[in-house]
C-alpha cells in the first residue's frame, strides 16, 4: 500500500470551543483573499474536498453569517468570534480552512499567494480544482 | 481634526475616529498574541483622539481572556473583532482593528510586530493607558 500524501493537522478558535482537523500535504497553496468579508476577518484560505475537513469539537457553537449570493456560509465561533473554516462560495463542496488557525504550521510549506476576490466572478473558477475528490 | 469612519462586515457595529493626525502616521500594530493572529487583527490609537463606538442594540458580543479586564468587541452578526476595550480611571479606553473596520488610509502599510507575552500584568495595564485612546460605546439604531 502506498503511504497517504496527506497528514491530519489539528486546529480551533481561540477559545478552544471549537476545533478542526484537516488533510494536508506538505506543500500547501494558500490564498489571502481582498473581499470585503475576508479582509476584515483576516482569512487565509487552505481550500480541501470534504474528505480532507471534519470538525471535531463545537459544531454547536458554530454561528453561520451569509450576505449577496448566500451561498458562502461564514461560520464563526459564537464565543471569540473566530473563522476557523468555512463553507466557500468558489468551492461549495468542499471547506476553506484558516491556516491562521492552525495549531502549528511547523513542518508546513505554506504559499501564501494574493488573490483578487474584489473581482471574484474574473477568478472564483481557478479555485474549483482545489475541493475536487481524488477520483 | 479627521473623522475615519469604519463599519463591521454588516454594519451593526459602527466606528469614528476623530484624531489631529493623518491616517498615515498613527501607528499600526501586528499583535502577536494568539487572539489577534487567528483574527488578523490590526491595530491602531491616538491617545489624544477620540473613538465612537455605536452598535446595533444586541450586536455587540464582548469577550474576554488573559487578564480578564478587556472586552473584545465582536459583532454577533458577522463575527468581525472591531476594537478592544477597557475601563479604567480615566474612563473607557480603546483600540481599533483597522481591517476589521475597513478605515482608509492604512492601506500598502508594513504593521509593527508587537509581542507583549513578557508583560507583567501591570506593565500590560501601564502600556495600554499610554498607547490605548478614550472611548465612548453606544447602543443605537443605524442612522438613515
Amino acid at each position: 500500500m502506498s503511504q497517504s500524501p496527506f497528514t491530519w493537522r489539528a486546529g480551533g478558535c481561540h477559545c478552544g470551543g471549537v476545533r478542526f482537523e484537516v488533510a494536508l500535504p506538505q506543500v500547501v497553496e494558500a490564498q489571502s483573499c481582498n473581499c470585503s468579508m475576508c479582509a476584515k476577518t483576516g482569512f487565509v484560505h487552505i481550500i480541501v474536498p470534504q474528505s480532507r475537513f471534519r470538525v471535531t469539537k463545537g459544531a454547536e457553537r458554530l454561528a453561520e453569517y451569509t450576505f449577496n449570493t448566500r451561498v458562502a456560509k461564514h461560520l464563526f465561533c459564537a464565543e471569540c468570534g473566530v473563522k476557523a473554516f468555512y463553507r466557500p462560495r468558489s468551492n461549495p463542496d468542499g471547506w476553506s480552512v484558516n491556516a491562521r488557525c492552525l495549531d502549528t504550521t511547523e513542518g508546513l510549506d505554506l504559499r501564501i499567494e494574493a488573490f483578487d476576490g474584489q473581482n471574484w466572478e474574473a477568478n472564483a473558477a481557478g479555485l474549483a480544482h482545489l475541493s475536487q475528490e481524488p477520483a | 481634526m479627521t473623522e475615519l469612519v469604519g463599519h463591521c462586515h454588516c454594519g451593526a457595529i459602527r466606528v469614528e475616529l476623530t484624531t489631529a493626525m493623518p491616517a498615515a502616521e498613527l501607528p499600526l500594530r501586528a499583535c502577536q498574541c494568539s487572539f489577534c493572529r487567528r483574527h488578523g487583527a490590526l491595530t491602531t490609537s491616538d491617545p489624544a483622539g477620540r473613538l465612537h463606538i455605536e452598535a446595533t442594540p444586541g450586536s455587540a458580543n464582548r469577550y474576554r481572556f488573559g487578564l480578564g479586564v478587556t472586552d473584545f468587541l465582536l459583532c454577533a452578526e458577522c463575527g468581525v473583532y472591531v476594537a478592544a476595550t477597557m475601563e479604567g480611571e480615566a474612563g473607557l479606553t480603546a483600540v481599533l482593528n483597522v481591517p476589521g473596520v475597513a478605515l482608509a488610509g492604512f492601506d500598502g502599510r508594513t504593521p509593527s510586530l508587537m509581542i507583549y507575552d513578557d508583560e507583567t500584568p501591570e506593565q500590560r495595564i501601564a502600556r495600554r493607558k499610554a498607547r490605548w485612546m478614550p472611548a465612548v460605546f453606544v447602543e443605537t439604531q443605524p442612522s438613515a
